[in-house]
């Protein structure tokens, strides 16, 4: 899980860091770069990749492993959890968390469903077609 | 624990603490932020005996080590270098010095409390020579430098008076980087800083210093939970006139 093999961090200062890092261990999970069973960095080697506090890394992998997405047994390294219906659960989580904020976006628009969904069939099309999106 | 408690001091007419109260507790890193002028190097200094107090109490570890002026400072000054290590804003060696004498003088006089392992560590981490005088040394430089000497010390507190203030982005990045190592583990750090930003990830708790008291104190991660709000969105709430 090196920087070099894409998995970078961004965060925003407004939302709890440990959150942030959190969710980025979720979209990496949804989208395959971190697969059932692998083994994550340390703590200590999470606070220096994310450039975090020390502290904040523990709390982000105490909520992911109350949230059952990693396990960490004994003295070994902690590794992504194997369980498939938690993992299937987290794609679901991000797909749903996304539409939630598409929702609140368009919410003062006057906007029908018909149209809405063909909008967003067109763009999904596009996006599966190479990227486009319409935008440059 | 350091426990600072209706802490004052005076400068002529000006009352610049006016009962300060905050704790620097063990494994956290507390930054203390206040406009120019609001008494954050004092307190610093305060607490390293360099400056006496006009009333108030500075408790390190449950032993009372404010300067009033009297007292047996001998004694204090003792305690206090075993207790917390002091990086002041720039590095206070005559210039003549190399690099490499000034960690020799700090282990002569530091003893016991210098580690040389974690200095070599610290010095290879910043890609630092030790041949330079310290006259020659960028600012940068001479950060990163005022930082290894340090932290090298091994006391339970460390405080770091403006590590970030007029130096390069890269030196700032290096010395941040600082922050998320296991080099501050377990240590309780007290830092002033203006370059919040350079921060806003690496800090577990702020003081924020206003008319010569605390006018607040939180968590930053707690705030982030509880308000969605980033340290500086607090600090606009309590400096903007």
């Amino acid at each position: 899980m090196r920087p070099d093999e894409g998995f970078t961090f961004a965060f925003n200062n407004r939302e709890p860091v440990y959150l942030q890092v959190v969710r980025h261990f979720k979209i990496w999970i949804a989208t395959g770069r971190l697969r059932a069973g692998q083994t994550i960095p340390s703590r200590r080697e999470l606070a220096v990749l994310a450039k975090i506090n020390p502290n904040t890394a523990q709390r982000a992998y105490r909520e992911m492993e109350e949230q059952r997405l990693i396990v960490t047994e004994g003295n070994s390294p902690s590794r992504i959890t194997g369980d498939e219906r938690i993992l299937r659960s987290v794609r679901s989580e991000l797909l749903e968390e996304a539409v939630d904020r598409f929702m609140e976006l368009i919410g003062h628009i006057d906007v029908s469903t018909e149209e809405l969904v063909a909008l967003v069939r067109q763009k999904h099309a596009a996006l599966r077609n190479g990227g486009n999106t319409g935008h440059d | 624990m350091i426990e600072i408690l209706n802490l004052r001091k005076r400068f002529f007419r000006k009352q610049v603490l006016d009962g300060v109260s905050f704790a620097v507790e063990p494994g956290l890193i507390t930054c203390l932020a206040g406009l120019n002028g609001a008494g954050k190097s004092t307190i610093l200094k305060a607490i390293m005996g360099l400056v006496p107090v006009d009333g108030g109490s500075i408790r390190i570890d449950g032993r009372e080590t404010a300067l009033h002026l009297t007292g047996n400072r001998g004694q204090l000054n003792r305690y206090r270098a075993h207790k917390v290590a002091f990086i002041p804003d720039r590095p206070a060696m005559p210039p003549s010095m190399k690099m490499r004498d000034a960690l020799r003088f700090m282990a002569d006089f530091y003893g016991d409390v210098w580690n040389g392992e974690k200095a070599r560590d610290m010095m290879a981490f910043f890609e630092l020579g030790e041949d330079e005088r310290l006259g020659n040394l960028s600012k940068g430089t001479a950060a990163k430098f005022n930082l290894v000497l340090g932290l090298a010390l091994e006391t339970p507190y460390v405080l770091m008076d403006e590590p970030f203030s007029g130096i390069d982005l890269f030196s700032r990045e290096a010395i941040a980087d600082v922050f998320s190592t296991g080099w501050l583990e377990g240590r309780g750090v007290l830092i002033t800083t203006h370059e919040i930003r350079e921060v806003e990830h690496l800090i577990d708790r702020v003081v924020l210093l206003k008319d010569g008291v605390v006018a607040k104190t939180f968590d930053s991660e707690e705030m982030r939970l509880a308000e969605n709000k980033s340290i500086v969105d607090v600090m606009r709430e309590v400096y903007r006139p």
